[in-house]
């Protein structure tokens, strides 16, 4: 899992080139975001749930997005804590969650994509 | 008796990646297009969602996504006094079928084809002698040259957001790319692949050895990438399952991942799903397909589809048969060479491979993309001297793995027992220790290799199976020999713990293992109606409104894997259809 997770960063090198460490910079989230943009969008055919007003619902709460058994039984809300920890390791968070990403590495790279979700209103 | 239905511009035979790369072309351009795909539909969402798709067991022994020989096969004879039998179980090659076709479970190695392999016959012709190239070997130039489609390879790659990098940057050579290519405008669209340690291990024993390593081009996204139709794939996980599996992650180029949902939302395009072409309606007199025949599976019903435009985007196999049975063109006779359709039918020589042991390194085989190699190609094509060796064309060389899945990558040294106490003590120790070195051979025209109808097995709609007659001949057989000496030159400069002895297929062809999905030929293009099927623009010679997509166009097979080549083509195509032939509907070259 970790030697995936490093896989997973080396794919977004570039992004991750000049980081700054300062406080959560959601333009950074954002160019960070588009790894996410492949399945979290609005369109019909999206393989992943929208993440339009994310920060302060409850998981697993779109009713047009089929997810799996474990997220629906996790009983989360997706406050900061909690997407911080998600987008860290989505699979020690909430075990046997169908997506199909290792997580961002970097706690700062998580603090930026969290300042960013927080603008998808 | 079949239901009429109304006229339309275009309809495309199946929904693959060049039946949905014709019809976004179209439809953008204002035609009316419908799309007949005899599958199911598939979206990455419903069907490629996790867990589900990790299935080794359902998709890749048990073949989920795969054309079904209870309704369709081929027969296969390794020679005309032989009487050909039906597969009636997929091994050597896995026709897709559904919407995406392959496409939607390829690996995603995507080449272009050097500029030799363009021009062959004029290239070693010149190089070696006119008397050079032996008589039964019927191998033909491509009438588009590398430079003609070499913006089309360009678009395609972009479509697909390739990772690789270039070798040759407009007549730039580059090294830790791939030094052989012809000169390209642009550098990939995405970055290379992560480096595993198998790829490193190649470089350096490439490097020792004097030859140019390179990253395998890869429809695997090595970064979130968004094409120009405004589709945005995702960063490649390094799951392992990519080839016989859609992808969970959309990070694999599919049709569904490039093109679909855009095309999806236009209203100029229609899909119909288990619509299975029977027929070409074909006036002879009027060199014209004026309808296409349909079955729907789900009814038996039968529809009558006419249309301005017939695009037959089917597997390489549908497209010999379709245009076969309505007599469009000639068959191709090995006893005269007069005929066209079935000619030039060519595989893929594979089956070239050494696998070596490290006891000391894990190699992680399960962290990995379908198209995930370190490359040369030395040995590629006319890319070394061929004077004396007595055999023409060569192999792409990759180290690396696809994948490491549980069923059915086992690597254990030679000598190990297949199966009991001993042969799992070998699997458990030596599955993260294994490296394979594998090629892909070329696969050059021979007279008597070529499709035609078989006399005695009908399909599920009672039409005749095609019949390959086809085997290995002596030019892949002292290639594959030539190539597994320079492969056991590969493992012996990584200085491995074991070291098997690299492998050639030196005996007939056989339909068993799996070796690739790249049939090509049957349809091939070429400069006039004697000699080919269709025209530089894939236009048929015998119906001016029938284009003709995909791998079957090929007057023989390069050993790149034909994607790159079959989705330039269908840009090319595209273009010629909606800036000339939409104008002035007729030949587009004087026959």
């Amino acid at each position: 899992m970790r030697a995936r997770s490093f896989l997973i960063i080396g794919g977004l090198g570039t992004a991750l080139a000049g980081n700054p460490v300062a406080a959560a910079d959601a333009n950074h989230g954002k160019a960070l975001y588009q790894a996410c943009v492949a399945c979290h969008s609005e369109k019909p055919e999206a393989i992943g749930p929208s993440l339009k007003g994310v920060v302060g619902r409850k998981a697993a709460a779109l009713e047009d997005f089929r997810y799996s058994a474990p997220m629906r039984r996790a009983n989360l809300t997706w406050d900061e804590a909690n997407l911080r920890a998600y987008i860290l390791d989505p699979q020690a968070t909430v075990k046997g969650n169908r997506m199909p990403f290792g997580g961002l590495r970097d706690p700062g790279d998580v603090d930026d994509v969290v300042a960013y979700l927080k603008t998808l209103q | 008796m079949a239901t009429m239905l109304k006229e339309v511009d275009a309809v495309c035979i199946g929904v693959g990646f060049t039946g949905s790369i014709l019809a976004r072309e179209l439809t953008k351009a204002g035609l009316k297009v419908v799309g007949l795909e005899r599958g199911p539909n598939r979206t990455s969402r419903d069907d490629f969602a996790l867990p589900n798709v990790r299935d080794d067991l359902k998709y890749a022994v048990r073949q989920e996504l795969f054309q079904d020989t209870q309704t369709e096969t081929v027969t296969l004879r390794h020679s005309t006094p032989e009487t050909a039998l039906p597969i009636r179980r997929l091994g050597s090659f896995l026709p897709g079928t559904g919407v995406g076709g392959a496409g939607a479970h390829w690996n995603g190695v995507t080449w272009r084809l050097l500029e030799s392999d363009h021009n062959l016959r004029t290239h070693l012709e010149s190089r070696y002698g006119k008397t050079a190239v032996a008589a039964e070997m019927t191998i033909a130039d491509f009438p588009q040259s590398y430079t003609d489609l070499e913006p089309y390879y360009d678009r395609f790659e972009k479509l697909c957001g390739i990772s690789g990098k270039a070798g040759n940057l407009r007549g730039q050579k580059i090294e830790g790319g791939n030094v052989f290519e012809g000169p390209r405008q642009n550098e990939y669209p995405n970055k290379p692949l992560a480096l595993t340690l198998a790829g490193s291990l190649m470089q350096k024993a490439a490097r020792d050895l004097g030859y140019h390593a390179f990253p395998a081009p890869a429809a695997n996204m090595s970064a979130a990438y968004t094409n120009p139709e405004g589709l945005t794939l995702g960063a490649c996980e390094y799951c392992g399952h990519c080839e016989r599996f859609g992808c969970e992650a959309n990070a694999k180029s599919s049709p569904q991942s490039t093109i679909l949902p855009v095309l999806l939302q236009d209203k100029n395009f229609e899909l119909r799903t288990y619509a299975y072409v029977k027929e070409l309606v074909y006036d002879k007199q009027a060199k014209k397909v004026k309808a296409v025949r349909y079955v729907d599976t789900r009814s038996g019903e039968e529809f009558e589809q006419p249309a301005q435009l017939v695009l037959l985007g089917a597997y390489v196999f549908n497209n010999v048969l379709l245009m076969r049975t309505a007599g469009i063109g000639e068959q191709y006779d090995p006893a005269t060479g007069k005929g066209t359709i079935g000619k030039n039918y060519c595989y893929q020589v594979s089956g070239n491979a050494v696998t070596v042991f490290f006891e000391d390194k894990e190699v992680n085989p399960f962290m990995a993309a379908g198209a995930h190699g370190m490359n040369i190609d030395d040995f590629n094509g006319d890319n070394f001297d061929h004077a004396g060796l007595g055999f023409f064309g060569g192999a792409w060389i990759s180290c690396g793995s696809s994948n490491g899945r549980p069923i059915l990558t086992r690597p254990v040294p030679a000598g190990t027992p297949r199966w009991g106490r001993e042969w799992k003590k070998a699997t458990a120790k030596w599955y993260n220790h294994a490296v394979n070195i594998g090629a892909s051979g070329c696969n050059y025209a021979h007279r008597e290799n070529y499709l035609d109808l078989d006399p005695t097995y009908k399909d599920a709609l009672g039409r005749p199976l095609v019949r390959m007659t086809y085997n290995f001949r002596d030019n892949d057989k002292k290639m594959a020999l030539y190539i597994a000496g320079v492969l056991d030159k590969l493992a012996t400069a990584m200085k491995p713990t074991i070291q098997g002895k690299a492998s050639s297929r030196t005996g007939d062809y056989n339909v068993v293992p799996y070796q690739s999905t790249h049939n090509t030929g049957g349809t091939m293009t070429g400069t006039d109606p004697q000699s080919s099927v269709v025209n530089r623009y894939c236009q048929a010679w015998g119906a001016d409104n029938l284009f003709v997509m995909g791998a079957s166009l090929f007057p023989q097979n390069a050993s790149y894997n034909p994607t790159g080549l079959v989705g330039a083509l269908a840009y090319y195509a595209a273009e010629a259809i909606t800036t000339k032939y939409v104008k002035n509907p007729g030949p587009l070259v004087p026959a």
